[in-house]
C-alpha cells in the first residue's frame, strides 16, 4: 500500500508538470515506474526525515485562505501526507503563547512527496511581524490567495508590503474561486493584474507561479480540474519554487560558552550547546566576545563523559581546547569557526515590546532607555535609540530600534535576543543590520 | 492493485484531454473581443470595482464605458449595503484614531475595521478623514451660538446619521467603503471639543500614519484642554501633555495638590511626568504656569464600559 501511495504521489506530480498531456502518455508509465522505488523508500522512513519548510498564506479575509488550507489537507490526506482538517477544525487563529508573547496564528502541518510543511496563517500584520521576531514560524515562502471573483483588493498592496517587510522572497499566487467565474478571459485578467502588482513591489512578477483553481471544489469533490488537481499543482509548485532553507548543520559551527573548567593534567574545557554547524576533533577554532579573542585547536569533544569524534547542532558538549588558560575564556564568549562571526557594538533591530498582559512594562519608553540585552549566553547593558519618526514606544507595539551595547559582543544579522529591565522582560527582537560605532556613541558610554 | 490504479488514471487522463478540447472549442466560439478586454481592464483600473461587476456593467451598456462607470457607482452603494449587512456582527477591533485640531475646536474619532492591513490602506484612511470632517461640521452647526467650553461625545448610532459633504449619510459612506474593502467597519465614537478664546487644545497621536497631513491618524490619540503656558511654547506644551496622557493612560484629572500614590496612579496631575521623571505633572504645570482643564484619551480597540456615555 505504501508503495502505491508513493507511486500515486509522484504520478500525480508528474502529470501536472506536463502541460501537453497527449504525447506524454507513454512516458507516464515509464517514469513513475522508475521512480517507484525511490518514492516508496522515502515513504518507509519516518516522515520527519523530509526537509522541513515553513510557508504561510496571506490574502483578504474572505478570499478563502482557510478553505485552501482545508483543501490542501484533504487532498494530501488522500495521499497519506496529512490529516484532513475540516474548515471548522482549522481554528481561525487561536491565541498562541510563544516566549510569553501572544500571537494569533493557526498552524497546520502536512507532507508532500518531497517535503514536510508547517503552514501558518495569521489575521493581522502585527501578528506576522511578531511571528518573524520571535521566530515561531519563520516563513520561507508564502501563498498569496486572491479570489477570481474580486481580483486583488485594495489591501493586497498592504499584504505584499508585509511580505517584503518580513523578508519573504518567494511568493506563489493561488487564484481561488475560479469555479464562480465562467469566463476564462477574466481569470487571465486577474492574473495579469496580480503579476503587475507583484512587479511593482519588487517581486519577479513575470515568473511568479500562478495557479488557478477552487479550494471549495477540492473540498466538495467537484470538478477535479479546478479542485483537486489545482491544489496538487499548487503544492507541486511550492515544492519546487520555494527553496529549502539552509540547514543549521551546513553553517560554520558556533558554540556559545556556558561555562569553563580547568581539568588538571588535561587543560581547559568549555561547555555549551552547539548552536549550529558540525565540529570535529582537530578543528581550528576561535574564541570571541568580551573584548577578547584567541585562536586555538579543539583537541577533544565529550558528551556525557564519553568522547566522540564529531558533534553537531543541538548537542550538549564539552570541548577540550589546546593551550588556553581558564582565565582566557568566560561565559558569554563563543567558540566558532575562525572568522565566521565577529563582535559588534551597534545594531539595528526589529523589536516587539511586550504588552502589560504579556508581562511587560505598562509604561512606554523613550530614547536613551537602558535595558539589558540577552542573547546566546551573554548579557550586556545597551542603550536604545528610537527611529526618527517616533517619540516613544508603547507596550504591545513592534518597532525598529538602534541598540548600542556597552561593550562589543557577538552579534550577527538574524540573531535573536531579549531585552530585560530589572525583573521584567520588556521585549524580544531580531537583529536586522550591523551598524558601525561613531565617536558620539562611544562618548555616550563615557 | 497498482495496475488497476494505473488504468484508472489513464481513463482520467483521457477524459481530461477531451474536456480540454471541449473547452477550447467553446472558447473560439464566444471569445471576448480584444477591445472589450482592454475596456474591462481600463474600467477596473479606473474604478477599482471587482472584475465581475465591471464585466456586468460593460455587458449591460454595450461597452459604453461612461455609462458603465455611473452604473457601477450606483451599484456600489447597493452592494455596499448588502455586504455591510452580511458582515455585520463580525468583530472589528483594529482601525484608526483620527484627530483634527482646528481653530478653537478639535475632533477625535475612532473608526474600526477587522484587520490592520485595511487600517493601513488609504481608502480606509480617507473614510476616517471623512468621519472627522462630518463630526466637525456637525459640531460647528450645533455650537454656533454657544460661547464657552463645549464637549460632546457621539456613539455609533448618532454618528451614522451625520451627513458627509455631498449629502449622503455617514452610514451610506461606511457601507460604500465596506463594499470596496470587503471588511466589516464601524464608526465607533467621536468626541468634539470647542473652547473659549483664551484656552488652548493640545494633541498627540501615537503610531501615526505617514502621509496624512491635515488629519493625524494612529492607534492612540489624546486631546488636552489647558490654559496658560508661555505663548510660543504652547504647541510643544500641548504635545508633551498629550504624549504623557497616551503613555501613562490617566483615568481622571485629580487636583493640583493631590499626593502621588505610587506607580499605579491613575489621576493625571499627581502622576510622574513622562518628559521629566523628577517631577509630577502638577509640578511641571506650575513651572509652566499652566493649568489642565480636561483631557480625552482614545486607544483603538479598547473596551469602553460606558460606550454611549
Amino acid at each position: 500500500m505504501a508503495a502505491l501511495v508513493g507511486l500515486r504521489a509522484c504520478f500525480s506530480a508528474f502529470q501536472l508538470t506536463s502541460p501537453s498531456l497527449l504525447h506524454s502518455s507513454f512516458k507516464l508509465c515509464a517514469v513513475p515506474l522508475s521512480r517507484r522505488t525511490f518514492a516508496a523508500e522515502a515513504k518507509k522512513t519516518y516522515s520527519r526525515d523530509k526537509p522541513h519548510v515553513n510557508i504561510g498564506t496571506i490574502g483578504h479575509v474572505d478570499h478563502g485562505k482557510t478553505t485552501l488550507t482545508a483543501a490542501i489537507t484533504k487532498v494530501l490526506a488522500d495521499a497519506g501526507g496529512a490529516r484532513y482538517k475540516k474548515y471548522e477544525d482549522i481554528d481561525n487563529a487561536p491565541e498562541e503563547k510563544a516566549r510569553g508573547i501572544t500571537i494569533n496564528a493557526s498552524h497546520v502541518e502536512y507532507t508532500t512527496a518531497n517535503r514536510h510543511y508547517a503552514h501558518t496563517d495569521c489575521p493581522g500584520h502585527a501578528d506576522y511581524v511578531k511571528n518573524m521576531i520571535t521566530g515561531t514560524a519563520q516563513m520561507d515562502g508564502c501563498i498569496l490567495v486572491v479570489a477570481a471573483t474580486d481580483g486583488q483588493m485594495p489591501q493586497t498592496r498592504e499584504h505584499l508590503l508585509l511580505a517584503k517587510q518580513i523578508g519573504v522572497e518567494h511568493v506563489v499566487v493561488f487564484i481561488n474561486k475560479a469555479d464562480a467565474v465562467d469566463d476564462k478571459e477574466m481569470l487571465e485578467l486577474v492574473e495579469i493584474e496580480i503579476r503587475e502588482l507583484l512587479t511593482e513591489f519588487g517581486y519577479d512578477g513575470e515568473n511568479t507561479p500562478v495557479v488557478t483553481g477552487s479550494a471549495l471544489c477540492a473540498l466538495e469533490n467537484r470538478e477535479p480540474e479546478l479542485g483537486m488537481n489545482a491544489v496538487l499543482k499548487l503544492l507541486e509548485i511550492v515544492d519546487s519554487y520555494v527553496p529549502l532553507p539552509k540547514r543549521e548543520l551546513d553553517k560554520p559551527f558556533l558554540l556559545p560558552i556556558e561555562s569553563v573548567y580547568s581539568i588538571p593534567g588535561r587543560g581547559t574545557v568549555v561547555t555549551g550547546t552547539m548552536e549550529r554547524g558540525i565540529i570535529k576533533k582537530g578543528d581550528d577554532c576561535e574564541f570571541v566576545g568580551h573584548n577578547r579573542s584567541s585562536k586555538t585547536v579543539v583537541t577533544g569533544i565529550e558528551m556525557f563523559h564519553k568522547s566522540l569524534d564529531r558533534a553537531e547542532a543541538g548537542d550538549n558538549l564539552g570541548a577540550l581546547v589546546r593551550g588556553l588558560k581558564r582565565e582566557d575564556v568566560k561565559r558569554g564568549m563563543v567558540m566558532c569557526k575562525p572568522g565566521s562571526i565577529k563582535p559588534h557594538q551597534k545594531v539595528q533591530a526589529q523589536v516587539y515590546v511586550l504588552s502589560k498582559e504579556e508581562g511587560g512594562r505598562h509604561k512606554p519608553f523613550v530614547t536613551n532607555f537602558m535595558p539589558v540585552m540577552f542573547s546566546l549566553t551573554w548579557d550586556m547593558a545597551c542603550r536604545v535609540a528610537l527611529p526618527a519618526d517616533k517619540e516613544m514606544v508603547m507596550p504591545g507595539e513592534d518597532t525598529s530600534l538602534t541598540l548600542t551595547l556597552r561593550q562589543p559582543m557577538v552579534l550577527e544579522k538574524g540573531q535573536r535576543f531579549t531585552l530585560r529591565d530589572g525583573n521584567k522582560t520588556i521585549g524580544t527582537g531580531l537583529v536586522t543590520d550591523i551598524l558601525t560605532m561613531t565617536d558620539d556613541d562611544a562618548h555616550k558610554w563615557g | 492493485m497498482s495496475l488497476s490504479f494505473l488504468f484508472r488514471t489513464f481513463t482520467r487522463e483521457a477524459a481530461k484531454v477531451s474536456h480540454l478540447q471541449h473547452v477550447q472549442s467553446i472558447h473560439t466560439g464566444c471569445q471576448l473581443l480584444a477591445a472589450e478586454k482592454a475596456l474591462l481592464m481600463k474600467l477596473r483600473k479606473s474604478t477599482g470595482y471587482t472584475f465581475i461587476n465591471c464585466k456586468k456593467a460593460l455587458e449591460k451598456f454595450d461597452n459604453d464605458i461612461a455609462q458603465a462607470e455611473t452604473w457601477l457607482h450606483e451599484q456600489a452603494q447597493k452592494e455596499g449595503w448588502s455586504k455591510a449587512n452580511k458582515l455585520e456582527g463580525r468583530k472589528a477591533k483594529e482601525g484608526l484614531i483620527g484627530l483634527f485640531v482646528g481653530d478653537k475646536a478639535a475632533v477625535m474619532v475612532e473608526v474600526n475595521c477587522e484587520t490592520d492591513f485595511v487600517a493601513r490602506n488609504e481608502k480606509f484612511q480617507q473614510l476616517v478623514k471623512d468621519v472627522v470632517f462630518a463630526a466637525l461640521a456637525h459640531h460647528k452647526n450645533k455650537t454656533q451660538s454657544q460661547e464657552g467650553y463645549v464637549k460632546s461625545i457621539l456613539a455609533t448610532d448618532d454618528l451614522s446619521k451625520l451627513s458627509v459633504g455631498n449629502g449622503a449619510s455617514l452610514a451610506d459612506h461606511v457601507a460604500l467603503t465596506i463594499g470596496r474593502l470587503g471588511e466589516n467597519m464601524s464608526v465607533r465614537r467621536a468626541v468634539m471639543v470647542g473652547i473659549p478664546a483664551e484656552w488652548c487644545i493640545g494633541s498627540y497621536v501615537h503610531g501615526s500614519v505617514p502621509g496624512q497631513t491635515d488629519v493625524v491618524m494612529g492607534r492612540y490619540g489624546a486631546l488636552v484642554v489647558f490654559q496658560g503656558g508661555k505663548n510660543e511654547e504652547r504647541e510643544a506644551l500641548g504635545r508633551k501633555l498629550g504624549q504623557h496622557i497616551v503613555g501613562e493612560a490617566p483615568v481622571s484629572l485629580g487636583n493640583m495638590d493631590d499626593l502621588p500614590c505610587g506607580e499605579s496612579e491613575t489621576r493625571l496631575l499627581p502622576q510622574t511626568f513622562m518628559g521629566d521623571p523628577s517631577r509630577t505633572v502638577a509640578q511641571f504645570l506650575r513651572g509652566q504656569e499652566a493649568r489642565v482643564l480636561d483631557f480625552v484619551r482614545f486607544h483603538c480597540g479598547e473596551n469602553v464600559s460606558e460606550e454611549a456615555d
